[in-house]
């Protein structure tokens, strides 16, 4: 068990406690009573074969979809469904598989947007623009530039993000995410459709988040090789069961897991 | 060569999100101003001033109005006359109670007005979406028109039903009425153009510019990094209708003089709508650009035949003109479905090369 | 008080106290419905063969009746004016798949429609140079008589639009659902790009619904045109068929007809009995109200599917 594991396990301080939830859509079945907690600092994946209920729990962590049944404990306040509002303002950001960038606009106008719930100046300081407004849009812009060194964007700021290329858009989209400070952050497939340097980008973006800035995370990703190398903890959701929740190495080893869905043996 | 950004390098923050980060497009700039200021009232004749300028100024802000409700936030409106006309009959009405106010305030207050209609009629904004909305705002249309033409009170009882613009006066200077000249229309309309245009430019590169676009591009995904979709909305139906209303009060007391309903009916929307398609959608130039083309194509397809000896009447240069307009709308859509606006920059970015191809 | 009771109880003592006045209004609001289905009939067969929300349906209604008249004021015989008419909007559509269509495939709804309204108003101008401005009476001989049936004062003319709407709905429906190229066009509806991928040829496919819209069209137009001359107004018949389609479903064929009966009926009924209150002409805007209240409860419309949003 790596150092930091052992730090986390041992702290057991949880942001976020999924219990017993439950999700269908008309007939189908999304999530069957599935529970687990996330702590903070650490780096959580989800994983499973496709229409396993990943997304789907994602979507019912920060607010979009209501479930039926069971619990969100998020920083100590349990509700029984989250509203994507609220999960923005507590701190919840994330990413989507589909890339959801605004595609009309450009790169920084997009992270920027992601800063939306800290600038508070009204309509009509807006209008002028000197004065509030402006030294309020500069103090954040500062902010966003800082995001866009991190992630080696500043060539793109200018060009409107529908011209970018996926694996950009990507990064773009997790700046958006960086943008609004979150404590919890959820990734859903960030580095889907991407070649192997751009993966090893990510995934040092990714590390660097978590422990520059201490950021909780949350990804769903399919490639195992990431997942065990980022993870700290790994849940295993099949037909929208969770059937394991363990360490990389104790899920590796896990019977039910290879049967699902990695196969063989992962060395 | 001449137009080019070399040598001119952003310092600060401050200075690349300055509305015209070039200085050669803050020369050009100043050169319009000086234009608009300090010639275009003593070069042109008192016809060009009232036939077309002035419109022209009107129709911008206007058009500007619509642009950042339809253009940048994404909601179709086929309202724009009825907001005009509430602008306009709530000056009237304002304004005919209390002759002593201040027309700059009455101006205001019946833009707020305008507001609060607008954002009354952009209620159902929340559940309703694209074409579907379009149909609350052609219920505003028509209702409104119908309410101000039924209801006495709104035009004080007038036997013949129309609304005149009483002669009012701005800090001491003749505004409207019969005695207002040209040039102080001009003036009046020009700075009521050039300041709320500023403003609305502002408001495009802030933050509620940004979540109007984001609600616009997609607004489940606003939503989830905190941006509440109902409030941006009503807030772009709000300052939308309030420039609406702005034009709509102008487009009595500084061009017209008096009018009906018909003045602000289904026509004058779908005419609004095609400045901000053909100028640009999402631009503030584009509305300007826009409706300078609509103005003046009449002006043109009227004067320009007779110039080259080939007189058309005047019912076949109406029907020319709708050609000529649809026409133009289905190029734009298909060549440039950015407008005018669009193959302006492409304009200027051929100059930053010029004389060199690439 | 007098006021709430002129609203709330006057007008529905006034329906019962004379029933056979009241069912003479509902049925003549009825057919009135028949004759905006027939106008949103068009716009259904372009939205769900194509996903284009097609403004210039509106014109289309204006210049088919306008070339028919023109062609019979030349001496053409009413037969043989038909089938040029119906030739020429043939034509028409191959027009617009050549030189509209075709450049905006995979575009934004929003940009189509947008191009169908500069499409209108390219129709309305062309067509009032070609054929001129002035009202026109149109009659191809469908008889035009007012009878009493129980009591009722009705118009054979309106029975006839009747039958004939029945007739285009059940020929459309079997179009669409019973045949090969009635499958392709719901397919091109959903996604140009996908159906193009399986073969489909888009092309043709549009050119066909064009048609077809625009010989429905014309029907809609001959109608409104003997009851009320061919003029420019007719155009604005179009924007009512969308609170038609908002009831109706902007896909359901079915529908159009339901959408086009309630708005009718409802319209009727509110100018008869409410519209005295208010110094008359409630119809302008009546049937935009009903829609946006409908809209209100149901964002999809009466019978549109439910939209679930997927991220």
């Amino acid at each position: 068990m790596s150092a930091k594991a052992k730090k986390i396990n041992g702290r057991a301080e949880t942001i976020l406690s999924i219990e017993d939830i439950s999700l269908s859509f008309g007939g189908v079945q999304a999530i069957r009573n599935v529970s687990f907690n996330i702590k903070k600092r650490e780096i959580l994946a989800i994983i499973g074969p496709n229409g396993a209920g990943k997304t789907s729990m994602l979507n019912v962590i920060n607010g979009f979809y209501h479930p039926q049944k069971g619990t969100i404990t998020y920083k100590g306040e349990k509700c029984h469904d989250m509203r994507p509002h609220l999960a923005a303002t507590q701190g919840i950001a994330r990413t989507f598989q589909n890339v959801a960038l605004f595609k009309g606009m450009s790169t920084l106008d997009n992270i920027m947007s992601g800063r939306a719930l800290k600038m508070k100046q009204n309509v009509f300081w807006q209008m002028i623009y000197y004065g509030p407004a402006q030294k309020e849009e500069l103090e954040h812009r500062e902010f966003v530039e800082r995001i866009i060194d991190f992630l080696e964007i500043q060539h793109i700021r200018r060009i409107p993000v529908g011209k970018l290329a996926y694996g950009l858009q990507k990064r773009v989209e997790l700046g958006r995410a960086l943008a609004a400070e979150p404590d919890l952050l959820l990734l859903d497939e960030p580095m889907a459709g991407m070649n192997s340097e751009e993966k090893e980008d990510m995934s040092r973006f990714v590390l660097d988040v978590n422990e520059e800035l201490g950021t909780t995370i949350a990804l769903i990703e399919h490639d195992m090789g990431v997942v065990m190398d980022l993870s700290d903890r790994i849940i295993v959701l099949n037909y929208g069961q969770k059937i394991a929740d363990g360490t990389p190495d104790q899920v590796r080893n896990n019977a039910e897991v290879i049967d699902a869905y990695l196969g063989v043996k992962y060395d | 060569m001449l137009y080019r950004e070399t040598g001119q390098f952003k310092t600060s923050y401050a200075s690349d999100q300055a509305i015209f980060p070039l200085v050669q497009d803050r020369w050009f700039i100043a050169l319009v101003f000086v234009i608009a200021f300090a010639m275009v009232p003593f070069i042109a004749n008192e016809y060009w001033l009232q036939a077309i300028i002035i419109p022209f100024l009107i129709f911008s802000l206007a058009a500007i109005g619509l642009n950042l409700l339809t253009g940048c936030a994404g909601l179709l409106s086929l309202g724009t006359g009825a907001f005009m006309a509430v602008g306009a009959y709530a000056t009237y009405k304002i304004t005919t109670a209390f002759p002593d106010i201040n027309l700059l305030v009455v101006f205001i207050m019946a833009g707020l007005s305008a507001a609060a209609v607008g954002t009354l009629f952009g209620l159902p904004s929340l559940r309703i979406k694209g074409f579907y909305l379009a149909v609350a705002t052609l219920a505003a249309q028509f209702f409104i028109l119908w309410l101000f033409n039924k209801v006495g009170w709104f035009y004080n009882n007038n036997p013949s039903g129309s609304i005149t613009a009483p002669p009012r006066t701005m800090f001491g200077i003749m505004i409207s009425g019969p005695e207002a000249t040209p040039m102080v229309r001009y003036y009046v309309s020009l700075i009521f153009l050039v300041v709320m245009g500023l403003a609305a430019k502002n408001l495009m590169r802030g933050r509620i510019g940004r979540s109007w676009m984001a609600i616009r591009d997609m607004d489940i995904a606003a939503e989830i990094i905190g941006i509440e979709p109902l409030k941006t909305k009503l807030l772009a139906f709000a300052i939308s209708s309030f420039y609406c209303g702005v034009a709509g009060a102008l487009f009595i007391f500084a061009w017209l003089g008096s009018a009906e309903t018909e003045a602000f009916d289904i026509f004058v929307s779908f005419q609004v709508l095609f400045m901000i398609i053909i100028g640009g959608l999402g631009s503030i130039l584009g509305s300007i650009l826009g409706a300078a083309f609509i103005t003046l194509t009449p002006i043109f397809l009227t004067n320009f035949p007779p110039m080259i000896g080939l007189p058309i009447a005047t019912d076949l240069s109406k029907h020319l003109e709708e050609i000529i307009f649809g026409a133009l709308i289905v190029f734009f859509l298909i060549v440039e479905p950015l407008g005018l606006a669009r193959l302006w920059q492409i304009i200027k970015e051929k100059l930053r090369l010029w004389p060199y191809p690439y | 008080m007098e006021m709430l009771y002129a609203i709330f109880a006057a007008p529905f003592i006034d329906m019962f106290s004379d029933p056979v006045f009241f069912a003479e209004v509902v049925i003549n609001g009825l057919l009135t419905g028949i004759m905006y289905s027939l106008v949103a009939l068009g716009f259904v067969l372009i939205f769900k063969a194509s996903g284009v929300f097609n403004f210039a349906q509106g014109a289309m209604v204006l210049f088919a009746p306008l070339t028919l008249v023109g062609l019979m004021e030349q001496g053409v015989p009413v037969i043989l004016a038909l089938i040029i008419t119906a030739a020429v909007m043939v034509l028409l559509a191959f027009l617009i798949e050549k030189f509209m269509l075709r450049h905006l495939i995979n575009q934004e709804g929003i940009v189509l429609f947008m191009a169908t309204i500069g499409l209108n108003f390219l129709l309305e101008g062309a067509g009032q140079i070609a054929w001129g401005s002035n009202v026109k009476k149109l009659d191809v001989g469908i008889p035009d008589q007012s009878f009493e049936w129980g009591g009722i004062l009705l118009n054979t003319f309106d029975i006839a639009a009747a039958v004939i709407a029945a007739i285009l709905v059940a020929v459309l429906a079997v179009f669409f659902n019973k045949t090969r190229i009635g499958r392709a066009l719901r397919a091109v509806a959903d996604d140009h790009q996908a159906a193009l991928s399986v073969g489909i040829p888009l092309r043709t496919i549009w050119i066909i619904v064009w048609s077809v819209s625009g010989i429905v069209a014309l029907v809609a137009g001959i109608m409104w045109g003997t009851k009320s001359g061919v003029q420019f107004s007719l155009t604005l018949i179009a924007l009512k068929a969308l609170p038609v389609l908002i009831l109706g479903g902007f896909t359901s064929i079915p529908g159009a007809i339901v959408g086009g009966l309630i708005i009718g009926m409802g319209e009727k009924i509110a100018e008869i009995y409410w519209g005295p209150l208010f110094g008359g002409a409630i119809e302008n805007w009546f049937a935009y109200m009903l829609a946006l209240v409908v809209l209100l409860f149901r964002p999809q419309g009466l019978f549109g599917e439910r939209i679930i949003e997927r991220v």
